[in-house]
């Protein structure tokens, strides 16, 4: 979500991923920054170490949210 | 001012600062104004003065929030100045504090007091069982810093700190080096500060790994060898340091273990120095073993690389009992300034003793 932030106060557009078990963390740290509606979309938790294949599968579940969120917020 | 809760009773207004998540999950002392006011006096500053922002919540913390969390936390108001340096080093731009409270590693800052504070604003413990129960500094000092993290800092478990598990140095980790037991310089001395000041070192690092080793002044590699243990424990493959090749870690050297080095004439710095060399490591094995983290050294098969970036990373400090224990604590290495320890003086010149006070052992 940090990362999210700092390139949003670069005037670049961007979508954060945050997985599931860090959603609240998130809106968490998008408050405490004054980003609370920073465009995010929801990745299931863990992702780490997954293998490639189950990533594409997540990315191909995710993609259509990350797109839309550049076109609509 | 703080906005001010009320309840009919003390045992009521526990309750509710438990219900809050302002506690830290133990029983604290009830903060009235009349308690957080004479620790806001005893440290000599104005209760507004800002010592600094803590993250993630980027909350202020004013002397009176500080108080609030000391008077909490059960410390006496001669504490005051050690629990303000305390928090400016966690506040300083370089402790990286919001990625240390969020990051899923167990990491918790560590307070290492030294110079006269450890006696004038203590006594702070720095020998048998220093970072055991028993030793009241140490316990309140350690755990007024953790409840500034949470009420000011908003660190909570499972919604801005995701330490996977945590550690028990989270409720409070805190002690003084044994400098009058020490053959080597006092930490500070070392860090640059002159022997008469008065330092917090505050370093985020795991909980301490014991470290055995029976010395025998018989045997001419008695030196060599008890640093070849010692780094064993400080940075193999479990740990942080030794997979992602930076952060800091310290060394906190058990008396009887100091003398064994400093009978084979080595000092801070060659200790620190020979302590990066043990802990160089193959690239096939970080490979090997590191998942992705192991695509650092990818490149290289058969190279070598050093789990800290300087010897300097590698902080040493004398405290504990006699006996045949040391202790070392690895650390996180993430964020901006990879988890570096920031050492503050601390500023007893405000200080305002109250007459009586402390000797009755209020606050």
């Amino acid at each position: 979500m940090r990362d999210g932030y700092n390139i949003a106060k670069r005037n670049m557009p961007v979508v954060a991923l945050i997985t599931e078990d860090f959603w609240d963390q998130g809106q968490f740290v998008a408050n405490s920054l004054g980003m609370p509606e920073l465009p995010r979309v929801m990745l299931p938790h863990p992702v780490a170490g997954l293998g490639e294949a189950k990533i594409k599968l997540i990315a191909d579940d995710v993609i259509e949210g990350i797109l839309d969120s550049f076109v609509n917020e | 001012m703080s906005d001010l809760l009320e309840a009919e009773n003390e045992e009521q207004a526990l309750e509710q600062l438990h219900e809050l998540g302002c506690t830290d999950g133990l029983p604290v002392v009830i903060p009235t104004p009349e308690r957080v006011n004479q620790c806001v006096l005893a440290s000599g500053m104005d209760g507004d003065m800002l010592l600094g922002e803590l993250g993630p919540a980027m909350g202020n913390a004013t002397v009176e929030k500080v108080a609030t969390a000391a008077v909490m936390a059960g410390c006496k108001s001669d504490y005051m100045p050690l629990v303000v340096a305390a928090v400016k080093a966690a506040a300083s731009p370089e402790f990286d504090l919001s990625e240390l409270q969020a990051t899923t590693h167990c990491t918790a800052p560590l307070i290492i007091v030294n110079g006269p504070a450890r006696e004038t604003c203590g006594p702070v413990a720095s020998g048998y069982g220093a970072l055991g129960p028993g030793h009241r500094a140490n316990a309140s000092i350690g755990r007024a810093l953790r409840l500034c993290l949470i009420n000011i800092g908003g660190g909570r478990p499972g919604i801005s700190d995701m330490a996977i598990h945590g550690h028990p140095g989270k409720f409070t980790y805190c002690l003084a080096e044994a400098e009058e037991q020490s053959p080597f310089p006092p930490l500070h001395v070392s860090l640059g500060y002159d022997e008469s000041d008065s330092v917090v070192t505050l370093l985020g690092c795991e909980a301490p790994h014991s470290v055995l080793y029976s010395d025998n002044a018989d045997d001419p590699e008695d030196a060599e060898k008890l640093l070849y243990v010692l780094s064993v424990g400080l940075a193999n493959l479990a740990t942080n340091n030794a997979i992602f090749a930076s952060g800091m870690a310290l060394v906190c050297l058990g008396p009887k273990h100091a003398s064994v080095l400093a009978r084979s004439n080595f000092t801070r710095e060659s200790i620190q120095q020979r302590l990066w060399e043990l802990t160089q490591f193959p690239n096939a094995q970080h490979i090997r073993y590191a998942g992705e983290f192991g695509k650092a050294f990818k490149d290289d098969p058969d190279g070598t690389y050093n789990a800290f970036k300087s010897p300097q990373n590698i902080l040493v400090m004398v405290a504990g009992g006699v006996g045949l224990y040391s202790m070392v604590m690895p650390n996180w290495g993430g964020a901006g300034h990879q988890n570096r320890a920031v050492s503050v003086k601390v500023e007893s010149d405000f200080f305002c003793a109250i007459p009586g006070l402390s000797q009755r052992g209020e606050l």
